[in-house]
C-alpha cells in the first residue's frame, strides 16, 4: 500500500505564549514540534505498512525548520520525506494550503491513502485534509478512531463526529484520525541517528509548477484573510458570599444579570 | 524566628522545624509536647540572573524554585521527588532525587544560607560565592542536619542556564546484572545524563496501567532510563551517538527514544509513580547507596535474600550514583521482627559493599536503630558533641537522627 501522511509542525501548545497586544502567536516562545495527531497517523501509516507491506512517504509545507519533524517521521517508520518550502507558499489559508499540499501529491503521482491529523493544536480547523481530498477528487473520511478492516481497495472505519459512524471507504481515498486510533511508537535511537544522515527532499513553487496553477498558492491563493486576531482574557473565578435574609434575592437577582437564569 | 527560639531555649520548649511534610524519614515528627514551627509564610525567591543564583526563603517549595527559575529563563536541575517540599526540607535533609549525577545533590547547589540556632543567634554562612575557604564549613553542616542543628530560614542557591535539547532513552535488558553493569561504561565514555534510572518492566508496566497509561519499550525485563540534557541538538546528537556506538558494542536489546516534551513527560511521570503501584502493600523503603559499580553486587545479594526469605523484593533507583530503593512487601504471617531481619542484612551487605544505609532520605525518626548499628563509634561521639555545641538544651528537633 503507498501511503500519504500530511504533516504539520506547530508551537508546543502547552508552553507557547500568545502576544495579546499583536494579537499572534509569540512562536520564540515555544519550541515547534509535530502536530501531535499527526503522529496518530502517521502509526496507523506504520501499521499498516506492517501488514501490507508498501511505503510511507511523509509531506510538510512550511518554513524550512520544519525538517526537524519530517526527520523525526523518518526515524518512525516513513520512507521518504518532502518539504514544501517556499516565500510563495507563505500565508496561506486553509484552501491554499490544501491546493498547494494536493499539487505536491499529484507530482507524488500514485498513491491508495492519504492519513492526516483530525486538525493542528495551532490552527485547529480541521479544514486542510478534507479540503486535499476534494482538490484530488478522491473520497475522505474525517475523525478515524478505529480501523477496521483493511483490503487492497477498500477500508472499514469508525468515524468518530460526536456519534460513531461504521464507513466504508473505496482507495484511493483520505482519512483524518483522531487520538483514540493508537498510541504512537517512539522511535529506536538506532533510527533517529539514521535518520538524521537521510536526504530530505525540498521542493519550492517552481517545482509544482507543471501540476498546479501558481496563483493558488501562499496569499495570493488565499480567499480569506485574518483582519483581526482576539484573544479571550482569562478570566479566574469569582467568589461572592451573600449573607443576610434578602441573600436568595440578591443571589437570582446576579445570576439573572449574567444571564444564568431566566 | 529569633526571638521564638530565644523564648523556647529559655524555658526548654521542644521546637520542631517543618517544611512541607514530605520527607520520608518521619524526621519533622514531634515527639513530644512543643512548637511546631512552619515557615511556609516565609516563601520569597528572588533570582539573580547575574550570578545565577535564586535568594530563596526556606518556606518556599521547590516547584516555586523550578518555576521562578524557569521564568527567569534559568534551571534548577535537581528533582527530588515531591514539589511541596520547602526549600528548608530540602536543605535539611540533603536532598538528590533523579537528576543528581551530572552536578550532585542539594549541597552542590547551595552556596550560602542564613540560619537561626536554638540559641538564638542569627548566622549568614556563605552567600552568592563559588569558592569559601574561611574555617570550618558550618554551612555544609547545617546541610543534612534534618533540623537537629539550626532552622534555616533563607539560602542563596546555584541555578544552571536552561538545557536547549534534551531527550529520554531507555535501554532494555534481557538480564538485571547486565543491566546495571552498564551504567558505569556509560560514565567511562563522557557521557553524563541528567539522570540515569533503573526500573523493572514488570513494575512500570503495572504502575503506567493505574495511571491508565502506557511505558514505551516492550523488549527485556529490565530497563536503564537515561535523561539527557544538553546545550544544543548538535552536543545531544553526539551524546546520543556515543551511547548509540556503547549499546552496539556491549550488546544490549533495542534502545528506544523520546525527543518531545510530552513523551518524555510520560515516561518521567510513570517512573515517578511507581510508589503508588506498590503502596498498598508495602512495609518499608530503603534506599541504599553503593559505589555505582557496586550496584550489581548489591542487587545480586538482594536476589538471594529475597529467594532465601521467599519473598518478593522489587527495585528501582538512581542507578547513576548508586541509589537503590528496595521495597521489603507485605508478607502473609511475617511480623515486625522479620521485616528487621531481612532489613538488617540488606543493610550488612551494602556496608560491605562499601556503601550507606541512607544515600538521600536521611535517618530521621524511623532509622535511628539501625543508624545506631552501622554507624562508627567515633563519628557518633563527635556528632553527638556538635548537637550539644549547637544545641546545649537539646530544644529543636529532639529525638531524631540519634536514640
Ligand atoms: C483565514 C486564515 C488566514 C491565515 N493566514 C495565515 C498566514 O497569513 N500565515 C500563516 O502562516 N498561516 C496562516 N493561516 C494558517 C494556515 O492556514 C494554517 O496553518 C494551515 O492552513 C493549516 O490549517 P490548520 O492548522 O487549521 O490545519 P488543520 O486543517 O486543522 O489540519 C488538519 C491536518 O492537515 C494536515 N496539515 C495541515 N497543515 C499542513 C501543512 N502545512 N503541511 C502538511 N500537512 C498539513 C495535517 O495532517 C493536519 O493534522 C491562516 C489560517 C486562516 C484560517
Ligand atoms: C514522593 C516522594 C519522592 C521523594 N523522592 C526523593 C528523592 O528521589 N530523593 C531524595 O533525596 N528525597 C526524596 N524525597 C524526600 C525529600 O528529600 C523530602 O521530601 C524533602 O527533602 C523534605 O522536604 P520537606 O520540606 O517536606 O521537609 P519535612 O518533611 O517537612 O521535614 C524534613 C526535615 O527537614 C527539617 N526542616 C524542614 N524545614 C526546615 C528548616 N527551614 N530549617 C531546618 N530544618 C528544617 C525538618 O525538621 C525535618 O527534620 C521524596 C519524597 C517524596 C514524598
Amino acid at each position: 500500500m503507498e501511503i500519504i501522511v500530511l504533516i504539520k509542525q506547530v508551537p508546543d501548545i502547552e508552553k507557547v505564549r500568545f502576544d495579546a497586544e499583536k494579537g499572534r502567536i509569540d512562536r520564540s516562545s515555544a519550541p515547534a514540534e509535530t502536530n501531535p495527531f499527526d503522529l496518530n497517523a502517521l502509526e496507523a501509516a506504520i501499521q499498516l505498512k506492517e501488514k501490507l507491506g508498501g511505503s510511507i512517504t511523509v509531506l510538510s509545507m512550511g518554513p524550512k525548520q520544519a525538517e526537524s519533524s519530517l526527520r523525526d517521521a523518518l526515524a518512525r517508520g516513513a520512507d521518504k520525506a518532502i518539504l514544501l518550502t517556499d516565500g510563495r507558499f507563505a500565508g496561506a489559508d486553509t484552501l491554499a494550503t490544501a491546493y498547494t499540499l494536493a499539487t505536491a501529491i499529484k507530482k507524488l503521482g500514485r498513491f491508495d491513502l492519504i492519513i492526516c491529523g483530525e486538525k493542528t493544536v495551532d490552527g485547529d480547523t480541521g479544514q486542510v485534509g478534507p479540503e486535499v481530498a476534494e482538490f484530488l477528487g478522491i473520497p475522505h473520511v474525517a475523525y478515524v478512531s478505529e480501523i477496521r478492516e483493511v483490503h487492497q481497495d477498500k477500508l472499514l472505519l469508525i468515524s468518530d463526529m460526536g456519534d460513531k459512524y461504521l464507513v466504508e471507504v473505496k482507495l484511493p481515498a483520505l482519512i483524518t484520525v483522531t487520538k483514540d486510533l493508537n498510541t504512537p511508537r517512539l522511535p529506536s535511537l538506532r533510527d533517529v541517528l539514521k535518520a538524521r544522515k537521510k536526504e530530505i527532499e525540498v521542493w519550492n513553487a517552481d517545482a509544482l509548477s507543471d501540476y498546479g496553477d501558481l496563483d493558488g498558492f501562499g496569499v495570493k491563493g488565499s480567499k480569506t484573510m485574518v483582519v483581526k486576531v482576539v484573544i479571550p482574557s482569562e478570566k479566574g473565578r469569582k467568589g461572592i458570599i451573600f449573607r443576610g435574609e434578602d441573600a436568595a434575592e440578591k443571589l437570582l437577582e446576579v445570576l439573572r444579570e449574567n444571564r444564568l437564569v431566566n | 524566628m529569633r526571638q521564638i527560639l530565644l523564648v523556647a531555649n529559655k524555658y526548654r520548649v521542644p521546637v520542631f522545624p517543618r517544611g512541607g511534610g514530605t520527607g520520608l524519614a518521619a524526621a519533622c515528627m514531634p515527639t513530644m509536647s512543643g512548637i511546631i514551627l512552619s515557615l511556609e509564610r516565609m516563601n520569597k525567591i528572588s533570582i539573580d540572573k547575574d550570578n545565577l543564583m535564586a535568594e530563596a526563603e526556606a518556606g518556599a517549595t521547590l516547584g516555586d524554585l523550578i518555576k521562578a527559575a524557569d521564568e527567569a529563563g534559568l534551571f534548577f536541575p535537581l528533582h527530588p521527588g515531591d514539589e511541596g517540599a520547602h526549600i528548608g526540607g530540602l536543605i535539611a535533609c540533603n536532598a538528590g532525587g533523579v537528576r543528581a549525577i551530572k552536578t550532585g545533590v542539594m549541597r552542590n547547589y547551595v552556596k550560602g544560607i542564613e540560619v537561626v540556632l536554638p540559641t538564638g543567634e542569627i548566622l549568614i554562612l556563605g552567600g552568592k560565592l563559588v569558592k569559601n575557604n574561611a574555617g570550618y564549613d558550618l554551612m555544609q553542616l547545617i546541610i543534612g542536619s534534618e533540623g537537629t542543628l539550626g532552622v534555616v530560614t533563607k539560602a542563596w542557591i546555584r541555578l544552571q542556564p536552561r538545557p536547549q535539547a534534551s531527550a529520554t532513552i531507555i535501554i532494555p535488558f534481557e538480564d538485571r546484572r547486565k543491566a546495571l553493569e552498564f551504567v558505569p561504561k556509560i560514565f567511562q565514555i563522557g557521557v553524563f545524563p541528567l539522570a540515569i534510572e533503573y526500573v523493572e518492566k514488570e513494575l512500570v508496566d503495572q504502575t503506567a496501567k493505574i495511571l491508565g497509561m502506557s511505558w514505551p519499550c516492550k523488549e527485556g525485563k529490565y530497563h536503564l532510563m537515561l535523561i539527557l540534557a544538553e546545550s544544543s541538538e548538535e552536543a545531544l546528537l553526539l551524546e546520543c551517538e556515543k551511547l548509540m556506538d556503547l549499546c552496539e558494542k556491549v550488546g544490549v536489546l533495542e534502545p528506544i527514544i523520546a525527543e518531545r516534551r510530552e513523551e518524555q513527560a510520560n515516561i518521567l511521570k510513570i517512573r515517578s509513580e511507581i510508589y503508588s503501584a506498590l503502596k498498598n502493600e508495602l512495609i518499608d523503603i530503603l534506599d541504599t547507596t553503593v559505589p555505582p559499580a557496586k550496584m550489581a553486587d548489591l542487587i545480586e545479594s538482594v536476589n538471594k535474600l529475597a529467594k532465601k526469605y521467599e519473598t518478593y523484593i522489587p527495585a528501582f533507583g538512581h542507578a547513576g550514583d548508586g541509589n537503590l530503593h528496595l521495597h521489603l512487601m507485605r508478607k502473609e504471617g511475617w511480623s515486625k521482627d522479620d521485616y528487621d531481619r531481612l532489613r538488617d542484612e540488606i543493610y550488612e551487605k551494602t556496608i560491605q559493599l562499601g556503601g550507606t544505609i541512607t544515600g538521600e532520605h536521611g535517618i530521621g525518626y524511623v532509622r535511628r536503630e539501625c543508624f545506631k548499628k552501622f554507624v562508627d563509634r567515633k563519628a557518633l561521639e563527635l556528632m553527638k558533641e556538635i548537637k550539644k555545641a549547637f544545641d546545649p538544651n537539646n530544644i529543636l528537633n529532639p529525638d531524631k537522627i540519634f536514640i
